[in-house]
């Protein structure tokens, strides 16, 4: 599964890792995350995120 | 086409890549004025707190662009527009013709007129030039003032704390982030930043900068005084706005843009923290973002995208707490009735307010699992006077 990263601060989404303080579960792949979740850290949109 | 950006941050580098990947034939010029490839500003706090080196604020290296056939011109800076014969000019007096020009100026802090603002160890962070100073002055004293508590106040504030000096933030408000917070919400969040060390004066104007040559403190209006041997100021931006108004573009706070990010100007765009949409200028990311894309659409095809204004982003993290404004979260008074919880050992607060058994507003500090809850609730308009006792003890939500 592919860690993204978000352009704007530089969190990266690791999908082992989910982001259960949100909801998001360990194992969810990123393409799975719902289209209204924001990086955590800077709140950008799932679009601000690139593949690493 | 030759598309020519002026201003190399996240604005005009999203706006090129946009316009490489739209017209691969186009031929794309980004001016920067700073001689750096573009970094991310977030990042500038954890290099001050001195958690990553100054390398790691790139994103990516030259060959990146190079690879897309955008042109980097670094340290450049762009003196003068001529919207009438499609040109800019360079410092050095070069000339340069576009077809379609973006103005991804950004922004520049604002710094209000205060006496003794002629020493040695008084700064504002905006550049990376900016912090490396910030960073090599905090290493030489041990306190700091911070003049203003906003959002961008308290990163700096903690960053410092982080790298060692002792840190008071000096905010006019009576609370800290008034625009999000109450005053109870606030009290909470000074608990946590006060936990971590930093020292919170609020209810404060400041007078006048003290010291001989160097910085020695600061008195207030009250006539307090408060040592520090640096003041920061986080007292906001303002809109780089002088090439455009000296070439006759319409221009208020930011360079006026209509709903495809064009300017007064035929063929002249703005995107980020220099342009102005129907009265705002966001000064955050994820506008300039979408802002630079739309632009990028109709510098490709005029009149193709268009843009409708940015629902900023209700969720911020503050100095590791995580802040959530929902509705109309600072509403009181008559009709209203509001609930409040607040943990200030856990460093947790919940607010809520009800109009008419219906929640109309929630503050949440630190509660991320019931931040999502509270705007379903609120976008469902769900009666919820029967159970507005269980709002505050959390079983549900």
């Amino acid at each position: 599964m592919d860690k993204w990263e978000c352009m704007v601060c530089g969190y990266v989404y690791d999908p082992t890792v989910g982001d259960p303080e949100h909801g998001v579960a360990p194992g969810t792949r990123f393409e799975d995350l719902p289209d209204d979740w924001v990086c955590p850290d800077c709140g950008a949109t799932k679009d601000m995120f690139e593949k690493l | 086409m030759r598309y020519v950006i002026i201003g190399n941050g996240v604005a005009g580098v999203t706006a090129a890549q946009a316009l490489v990947q739209a017209d691969p034939a186009g031929e794309v010029h980004i001016f920067g004025r700073e001689p750096y490839l573009y970094y991310r500003r977030p990042l500038l706090w954890e290099f001050i707190a001195g958690q990553i080196e100054q390398e790691a604020v790139f994103y990516r290296p030259a060959a990146w662009y190079a690879e897309r056939g955008i042109h980097l011109h670094l340290g450049v800076e762009v003196v003068a527009l001529d919207p009438a014969t499609r040109k800019i000019t360079l410092a050095d007096g070069l000339q340069v013709a576009y077809d379609r020009l973006l103005l991804a100026t950004g922004g520049r802090s604002f710094i209000p007129a205060c006496a003794g603002n002629d020493k040695e160890g008084i700064f504002a962070l905006r550049t990376l030039d900016d912090a490396r100073a910030i960073k090599a002055y905090a290493q030489k004293v041990s306190t700091a003032l911070i003049i203003g508590g906003g959002l961008l106040g308290l990163e700096t504030a903690r960053a410092l704390a982080t790298a060692g000096l002792t840190v008071t933030v000096v905010e006019f408000f009576p609370y800290l982030l008034p625009r999000q917070l109450d005053a109870e919400g606030a009290q909470v969040l000074q608990a946590l930043l006060e936990a971590q060390g930093m020292r919170v004066t609020t209810g404060a104007t400041i007078e006048a900068i003290l010291g001989n040559s160097h910085v020695e403190g600061i008195r207030l209006k009250d006539g307090r005084v408060l040592s520090g041997e640096m003041v920061l100021f986080s007292t906001g931006i303002r809109s780089e706005t002088g090439l455009a108004q000296a070439a006759g573009l319409q221009v208020n706070k930011g360079v006026v843009v209509d709903e495809h990010l064009q300017t007064s100007a035929e063929d002249v765009y703005a995107a980020g923290d220099a342009a102005e949409f129907r009265g705002i200028v966001y000064g955050i990311i994820p506008p300039a973002i979408e802002q630079a894309r739309i632009a990028a659409a109709n510098m490709v095809a005029p009149g193709s995208a268009r843009y409708a204004g940015s629902i900023p982003s209700t969720t911020l993290k503050v100095a590791g707490a995580e802040v959530t404004t929902l509705g109309q979260a600072l509403a009181e008074g008559e009709g209203y009735t509001v609930l409040r919880r607040a943990e200030i050992e856990a460093g947790r607060y919940r607010r809520f307010v009800l109009q008419e058994g219906r929640i109309v507003g929630a503050i949440l500090l630190n509660e991320p699992e019931r931040a999502k809850q509270a705007a379903q609730l609120i976008q469902k308009k769900a009666d919820f006077s029967a159970y507005a006792d269980q709002l505050l003890v959390g079983l549900s939500i």
